[in-house]
């Protein structure tokens, strides 16, 4: 069963379909151009017609690159068609075939290797143990659970051994306690088996929580690649802050940039930020982007920017004040809120934040 | 994909193989030409040394030179003593003397009786035209002495022609096989170098080459003799089609097919709407018994028709005693295409009042509007495109029937009868056969394009996936009586004609002697052979067309290729023709080399297969549509090839629509008349054409015993179908879910 983990990687990958009407083209993917590492697991994460189904179908090869090459290991594989290719998919509606038993669903891609009959049972039964199915062999799918039907899946994609795993937000038609439970499932497994695999959802925590890599992508551009945290803590684009979690953000002109902080303009009011994106320079006009977590009320006058609260909402382990400020509402996140002042609606505050929690981006929306 | 690398590929692949092809084609034709002229010159020196030496003896043998050289000609020149030279003769044919005349000035026919006059043979170098039979063929001219005993003088010499017509048959064979084979090795080529995924880009090649042979070349054929009158370009057949006495022809189809479209519509409408939209009782019975003519041979309506009605009828002259009446006509004609005519019209509606959901006629009502202006401003407004859908069909189908008429027309003229008669009476005139077919081409299709691309994007009705249970009684007890009344009515007497046919099987010579009788059932022995055939051929294409229509259905759901539009529309083409032209085109293209087919079964099956595709490709495009793609892209990933992936996946799921679309062929095959009946040979005859034959002889009996006959196998086999559908509802359920 080992098998040695294998690169996934795409070369300037771009792909366009014709329009409805077959005249002009619409780009899906647009240039990409990355690398899975061996036994890597990378998230594409993006809004819904950003393409990133696209570039997992085009690894999987049911479609075919308008241009680029992609390699699985050092072969080449972009003309191959998806039979011949050493990958296995997981469909967001699973792809059970439903005129096969359970048992016929997992030995489907065993049967096509010609594998003996005899081990082929020895096989499945080992792998619908390991998806906790043991029991459920003669089964029509459609007489199981959707969760038990994702691991069906699960188990057909995996017993004929493959190097790459690719899900097609296999979660999403799960409901959000199963959804846990089988994240924690595929991570498990992936790990245990060093299969690489890529990992299409829309879902951020589904992302921040499986993968070692995120993919940020936006209308078949590649927004940004990194880990989790980064992709949070250091996003390079509004985009990329406002999808991967929740971000106010303030406009700012920049000043200078001396040891490591940039002096910008908030409002009248001179601010330390210690981070920025890549395309920022002084005297951009730019945006200050800080998540809720980030920031803190203070008492009026004392933090940067003054405001009153409009709303609290109590969430147990941490609560979410609203408060109206001259840039609109902005949503301050204090955690563990029995430990901290609460100022109650109607009061006026003052956000604060700290120049290190805090990250200068372009004032482009995208 | 098209990567500088595949295109020298391909570019040397092909010029080698065309190299090969141009090569063999002239090594064959050379030799072939070379061989011609050999036999023909022993022949020629052959046939001169069966001379006889009495010159009254001359003109007979002369005329016997075509037994020995097929269609040559030949005359005769004395040796003339006193002018030591040859001089021509009446003794000979007349096409020989002709051409001896037209060329007798030119210097090689001196040269070739001089070499004559030493005992030489001589064949002429360059061909020459004769007229034979008022038609213009090329010859070769051989001239040969004939010596004298002593064998050393010549007593005379002949001029023999020999038309070059089977060397060039062949010729035109060799060129046509060997630019088939360049087309095809280029083609597979093609597919081989530029697409990733072959076996898909041969399947789709198959597919084009099927159509591309079995429906657009014959058109195209049908077009081109159209317009050749004599050998060469004419609009004639055209204006005879389009004088007045054709154009009576069409107008009796169109009145035929509005009056039958109209009476069908408004029957199916009542019929479908009880069913559908009250709460009457019997609905299974009643939809069986609607359903009935569909699946019944084309002439068995018209048959008990004229058994009950006809001059001899029983109805009409034992219990009415009416004389002056007939049957036969547009009023006879209506009645039975309206009988077997409106299920379609049924079918059509009942599909669309199933799917309007009762609550638009709930919300009418609750807005306190009258159950009639209910039905009025709602119900009939969401069925209208469902109605005129229905109308164009029946009139299609009305239009491109051909069975009927052949039996009940009488004195009304229509289009389908007519082309038949041109090809198969006096006439003998495939063109204007052709042409009478293309006439009947221009409402059907057009009604056909209507219905496609109008009506059905007219439809207002939305499949909600969640079928309302409760039911809105819109109909008042009385109107629901009158309703039912007059289906009831319908029905009865369709169970009257059927009836009809059955006793006919036991009556001795109906309309005079009605005593019972064993003595028709002889007509079982008697057809046996034909009854095996049908039951053959059908049973051979019903697979064939169903694997063909899932095939590509799964090519032009889930394929993408070049052309693919194009694929459709032929493979939807005979849907819309009617059979007696797709029966006069298949004559007129596949009765000549390379594709003698006419006479064989293969044709028979060819023309059932590509008639019913269009109906098996429907009902696979649908099945396929209710499938989740990510099945089948499932199965590919876990590594099945195409044909494995259709052959484990696809073909198991879409088996609903596979075994109806091949339960549809046998039906169809069983009971098709109008472009078989150009088919058939002695040795493939087809029962329905038997059928047709014993009621225009009058023989009632026997015809009535091959009726019932078809009906029990058709009923047989349709039930089989049903059954192995239904054990299939479970797969069904599950894709639709999924």
């Amino acid at each position: 069963m080992e098998k040695k983990s294998v690169s996934v990687t795409l070369e300037n990958v771009t792909k366009k379909f014709k329009d409805v009407k077959g005249k002009a083209d619409v780009i899906a993917v647009n240039n990409a151009d990355f690398v899975v590492e061996p036994g890597e697991l990378v998230t594409l994460l993006g809004p819904s017609g950003c393409g990133k189904t696209t570039t997992l179908r085009m690894v999987a090869g049911f479609e075919l690159p308008t241009d680029g090459k992609i390699l699985i290991g050092d072969t080449d594989v972009t003309m191959l068609p998806p039979n011949k290719r050493d990958t296995a998919t997981m469909f967001q509606s699973y792809g059970l075939f439903p005129h096969m038993s359970v048992f016929d669903n997992v030995a489907y891609g065993l049967k096509l290797r010609k594998i003996p009959s005899e081990e082929i049972k020895k096989r499945v039964n080992e792998s619908l143990e390991l998806v906790g199915l043991a029991t459920y062999g003669d089964r029509a799918p459609s007489k199981l659970s959707g969760g038990q039907q994702q691991r069906v899946a699960l188990a057909r994609s995996l017993i004929v051994t493959p190097s790459v795993l690719l899900l097609d937000e296999p979660l999403s038609n799960l409901d959000a306690l199963l959804r846990e439970q089988m994240r924690v499932e595929i991570k498990r497994i992936q790990k245990s088996l060093g299969i690489t695999a890529i990992y299409v959802t829309h879902d951020r925590v589904e992302a921040m929580s499986l993968s070692d890599r995120v993919i940020v992508m936006k209308n078949g551009f590649i927004r940004q690649i990194g880990a989790p945290d980064v992709i949070y803590e250091q996003p390079d684009s509004r985009f990329v802050a406002g999808f991967v979690g929740k971000a106010a953000f303030f406009p700012v002109e920049i000043g200078s940039h001396e040891k490591g902080l940039w002096s910008c303009n908030l409002g009248g009011k001179e601010v330390k930020v210690a981070q920025a994106a890549p395309d920022v320079k002084k005297g951009d006009s730019a945006v200050l982007m800080a998540r809720p977590e980030s920031l803190r009320l203070e008492k009026t006058g004392l933090g940067h920017i003054d405001g009153k609260v409009r709303m609290n909402v109590y969430l147990g382990n941490s609560l979410e004040s609203f408060v109206q400020t001259p840039f609109g509402e902005v949503l301050v996140q204090i955690d563990d809120p029995h430990s901290k002042k609460v100022y109650r609606e109607g009061e006026d505050v003052s956000i604060g934040f700290s120049p290190d929690r805090v990250r200068i981006l372009s004032r482009s929306e995208d | 994909m098209f990567t500088k690398k595949r295109i020298i590929q391909f570019c040397l692949a092909a010029m080698v193989f065309i190299a090969a092809d141009v090569w063999m084609y002239h090594s064959l034709n050379n030799s072939f030409s070379v061989y011609v002229e050999q036999r023909n010159n022993n022949e020629v020196g052959l046939f001169v040394q069966t001379a006889p030496e009495d010159q009254s003896d001359i003109a007979l043998w002369l005329s016997g030179v075509s037994t020995i050289i097929p269609s040559s000609q030949a005359m005769y020149f004395a040796y003339d003593e006193t002018s030591f030279d040859f001089k021509p003769t009446k003794d000979g044919s007349q096409v020989a003397e002709e051409l001896w005349l037209a060329n007798r000035q030119n210097p090689l026919f001196a040269q070739a009786l001089e070499s004559a006059y030493y005992l030489e043979s001589m064949q002429l170098p360059s061909t020459f035209q004769a007229t034979i039979d008022g038609e213009r063929v090329p010859a070769k001219i051989f001239f040969a002495p004939i010596i004298a005993e002593n064998g050393y003088e010549a007593t005379g010499a002949v001029m023999i022609l020999v038309p070059t017509s089977s060397a060039s048959d062949f010729a035109r064979l060799l060129r046509i096989l060997a630019i088939g084979a360049g087309v095809a090795f280029l083609a597979i080529a093609w597919v081989i170098t530029f697409t990733r995924d072959p076996v898909t880009g041969f399947m789709v090649l198959g597919l084009f080459i099927i159509v591309g042979i079995f429906v657009a070349f014959p058109l195209f054929e049908a077009i081109r003799l159209s317009f050749i009158r004599q050998g060469s370009f004419s609009f004639e057949a055209w204006k005879m089609a389009l004088s007045p006495s054709y154009i009576v022809a069409l107008w009796g189809s169109l009145r035929l097919g509005v009056s039958t479209a109209t009476i069908s519509t408004i029957l199916g409408f009542i019929i479908a709407f009880l069913v559908e939209r009250t709460s009457f009782k019997q609905k299974k019975l009643i939809t069986t018994l609607a359903t009935m003519p569909v699946i019944s041979p084309p002439f068995s309506l018209s048959l008990s028709v004229i058994l009950l009605f006809g001059n001899n009828g029983l109805i009409s002259k034992q219990l009415l005693q009416l004389h002056n009446t007939s049957i036969y006509g547009l009023g006879g004609l209506t009645l039975v295409q309206t009988i077997s005519m409106f299920p379609i019209a049924f079918l059509t509606i009942s599909g669309v009042l199933r799917q309007i959901d009762s609550t638009v006629e709930d919300a009418s009502l609750d807005l306190s509007a009258t159950r009639w202006q209910t039905f009025k401003s709602i119900t009939l407004p969401l069925t209208v495109p469902g109605i005129l859908s229905a109308w164009m069909l029946v009139f299609t189908n009305s239009l491109a029937d051909f069975a009927n008429p052949l039996l009940l027309s009488g004195n009304l003229r229509v289009l389908s009868t007519e082309a038949y008669m041109m090809v198969t009476g006096r006439m003998n005139d495939l063109g204007g056969g052709a042409v009478l077919s293309f006439l009947l081409l221009l409402p059907t299709v057009s009604a056909f394009m209507v219905q496609r691309f109008w009506v059905s994007r007219k439809s207002f009705v939305t499949v909600t996936g969640k079928p309302s249970t409760s039911l809105t009684e819109l109909t008042t007890t009385p109107v629901r009586r009158i309703l039912s009344g007059v289906t009831w009515a319908v029905l009865g007497f369709i169970l009257m004609l059927y009836l009809t046919i059955i006793a006919g099987c036991f009556v001795r010579n109906w309309g005079i002697d009605y005593t019972f009788t064993w003595e028709n059932w002889k007509a079982i022995p008697d057809s046996w052979d034909s009854i095996t055939s049908t039951v053959l051929l059908a049973l051979v294409s019903a697979p064939v067309a169903g694997i063909i229509a899932m095939v590509a259905a799964m090519l032009i759901v889930r394929k993408k290729f070049p052309g693919k539009r194009l694929l459709e529309v032929l493979m939807m083409t005979p849907y819309a023709i009617p059979g007696t032209l797709i029966g006069i085109a298949y004559v007129i293209a596949f009765n000549k080399q390379p594709l003698i087919l006419v006479g064989t079964g293969a044709i028979i099956v060819i023309n059932y297969v590509i008639r019913e595709l269009p109906v098996g490709l429907e009902n696979g495009i649908t099945a396929l549509h209710q499938i989740d793609p990510s099945i089948e892209e499932a199965a590919q990933d876990l590594g099945a090839d195409v044909p494995t992936v259709f052959k484990t996946i696809v073909l198991p799921l879409v088996r609903p629509a596979f075994i109806s679309s091949m339960s549809y062929t046998f039906v169809r095959a069983m009971t098709a008349v109008s472009a078989i009946i150009f088919l058939i040979s002695a040795k493939w005859y087809h029962l329905t054409i038997k059928i047709l034959s014993y009621s225009e002889n009058l023989r009632f009996g026997l015809a009535s015993v091959l009726c019932t006959i078809l009906i029990v196998i058709v009923l047989g086999v349709f039930a089989l179908m049903q059954i192995l559908v239904r054990d299939d509802k479970l797969t069904q359920k599950t894709i639709s879910t999924r």
